[in-house]
């Protein structure tokens, strides 16, 4: 089976630039430091005093850290994927060939979500400093990078989704950047909000139960609770994963709509669109 | 090879094609001439599958360009007016994406991107970036795009737009060349000269309309039904504009540059009936010359006579 060719050409492009390498070695840097930093200050420079407790506390700042990363990198790769098709007038001949929309949506989620992947990945070994001293279990690991790896994923193709609808980068990276704040910020806000109305009145339960699913939209109460999740009490991960799935079903058919109209033409008012998309 | 049958494109109220009903034969090239605005990318970009037709039917090696766009995709090979290129690809990583798009077979792909970098002049910069080529190298790379799966048609929107004369003379030697492989051929253009010396066919859009369909050879011929003669004489100016306003066949004289310029009707015997007349009157000519027949001309007075009806 043949790879899908734009998800190999967007490899070539990514991976041949110095700014690959800079970022990936720039970022391991910056965490291993800050590992060191965190380890060091919990212990007060007398290792023997490391404890458990702590070192799950570091993996905990370390991992909801990474996240907050990826997250606001993301945008960064994915916001051009498809208007940028557009702004440079690739668009049209990329949908003149074979290449299914779906086929293009794909190549391009993918290749946007592969240098954070990797972001991910070569921090592997930063976290196993944390192991060293106990605390966190290798399934909180495996859960917390299957869940970081989803979050990149679902970013990236809302991403791709934004750009593919916005026609212009500039609007599609300031959708990605407001939909990506409003999940790491106003969802975490909102639910604790909720929350403290609820302890302050707790016949409120209306308020506690919408907390409940507001925090479960945010990625990083998610990851926090994952230590729950692993000992088999938490399902927030659970909501997170089918309201995003959701989200991204419902962007696809406008995207679709943009990326193939003639799909939508047998609709009621198909034909009255103006088709001057692929300009 | 490719039939339109009353194809109309509506955009809200406006009509950028109206009931277009064309028919090119398997390896012909045919021209689509017309000013800004006529409808000729409105046309090309349905016959590639781009937008659909408001109504009417296209085409394309048997395939309806509505129902079948997948089969359509497959036998085009389609250059848009104004494109863009993947700069930070070589020609050759350029051309082997493409043919991964459609699919062709890993082990021909080499070859036949060697082979048409050679037929468009661009074998030595196969291992160049894309973002180093000029605009009409790129112009002719896209030609190279649009071959890389053996299409059996092109589809190509103002191939010459915006290059220097120079990269326009190179451009019109690979159009010749692709003539030349047989396969059915449709350009656009603006620039109707360039017509003459690869297509086989002009048709003349206006506002949307296909005004006229004709061999380029018919075209020429019917031009000569209305010649320009330039006439220069020594001193008697006047014995030569009363011996040119007693002949019928004349339709208008204008004293120009290079000397008096008068739009003819007659036949070539009438034309030398008028030289002689001129001689044995006492006219002392210097030059009596028929213009070439410019093409460009040649739609002008179509589109001139259109709009007279």
């Amino acid at each position: 089976m043949r790879t899908n060719p734009l998800l190999e050409k967007e490899f070539r492009q990514r991976m041949r630039t110095m700014r690959t390498p800079v970022i990936i070695t720039g970022y391991v840097l910056c965490m291993v430091i800050l590992t060191f930093f965190l380890l060091y200050e919990n212990v007060q420079g007398q290792l023997y005093l490391v404890q458990p407790t702590k070192s799950q506390q570091v993996f905990v700042i370390l991992s909801l850290l990474q996240m907050v990363v990826v997250a606001f990198l993301t945008p960064a790769f994915a916001a051009g994927a498809v208007s940028g098709e557009r702004e440079r007038k690739t668009l049209a001949v990329l949908l003149t060939t074979p290449l299914s929309p779906i086929g293009i949506l794909l190549g391009k989620i993918l290749s946007s979500s592969a240098l954070l992947v990797l972001l991910v990945v070569v921090t592997l070994p930063v976290y196993s400093l944390v192991f060293l001293y106990g605390g966190a279990v290798p399934q909180e690991l495996i859960a917390v990078l299957g869940f970081q790896l989803f979050t990149i994923v679902m970013i990236a193709t809302l991403c791709v989704l934004f750009s593919t609808i916005a026609l212009r980068s500039t609007w599609s990276t300031v959708l990605c950047y407001g939909t990506v704040s409003v999940m790491m910020v106003v969802f975490g806000a909102v639910g604790y909000g909720l929350k403290m109305m609820y302890q302050q009145n707790p016949i409120e339960l209306f308020s506690l139960h919408w907390a409940n699913f507001i925090l479960a939209l945010n990625p990083l109460y998610v990851e926090a609770s994952l230590e729950g999740a692993v000992a088999g009490t938490g399902r927030d991960w659970l909501t997170f994963i089918w309201f995003y799935v959701v989200v991204n079903l419902v962007l696809l058919i406008p995207s679709l709509w943009r990326l193939r109209p003639q799909w939508f033409s047998r609709l009621p008012g198909g034909r009255s669109h103006t088709e001057k998309q692929y300009q | 090879m490719i039939l339109t049958q009353n194809l109309v494109k509506r955009y809200g109220k406006m009509v950028a094609v109206n009931e277009m009903n064309l028919s090119v034969d398997r390896g012909t090239v045919f021209g689509l001439v017309g000013e800004n605005g006529a409808g000729k990318t409105s046309t090309l970009s349905m016959l590639a599958t781009l937008s659909t037709p408001t109504d009417g039917y296209a085409y394309i090696n048997g395939y309806e360009v509505s129902r079948n766009p997948r089969e359509v995709r497959r036998s085009i090979g389609y250059m848009p007016d104004s494109f863009g290129v993947y700069d930070e690809l070589t020609v050759m990583e350029y051309l082997r994406f493409f043919a991964d798009c459609y699919d062709v077979d890993r082990r021909l792909v080499r070859s036949r991107a060697e082979e048409l970098l050679e037929r468009v002049r661009l074998t030595d910069k196969r291992n160049t970036y894309v973002n180093a080529l000029s605009r009409g190298m790129q112009q002719r790379l896209e030609i190279a795009r649009c071959l890389m799966h053996d299409p059996e048609v092109l589809i190509l929107d103002e191939p010459s737009s915006g290059l220097d004369p120079r990269s326009r003379m190179e451009m019109r030697a690979v159009l010749q060349g692709l003539r030349d492989m047989g396969k059915t051929i449709v350009i656009s253009t603006h620039i109707l000269h360039e017509l003459a010396e690869v297509a086989d066919e002009i048709g003349i859009l206006r506002k949307g309309e296909l005004v006229a369909v004709a061999a380029i050879q018919v075209m020429l011929q019917h031009s000569n039904a209305y010649r320009t003669l330039v006439l220069c004489s020594q001193g008697d100016d006047d014995g030569m504009m009363r011996v040119l306003a007693e002949d019928k066949q004349v339709l208008q004289v204008e004293r120009g540059r290079m000397g008096v310029e008068v739009l003819y009707a007659g036949t070539h015997t009438q034309q030398a009936a008028l030289l002689t007349r001129l001689v044995e009157t006492g006219v002392r000519l210097t030059q009596f010359t028929e213009k070439p027949t410019d093409i460009e001309d040649l739609f002008l007075r179509l589109s001139a006579v259109q709009e007279g009806m």
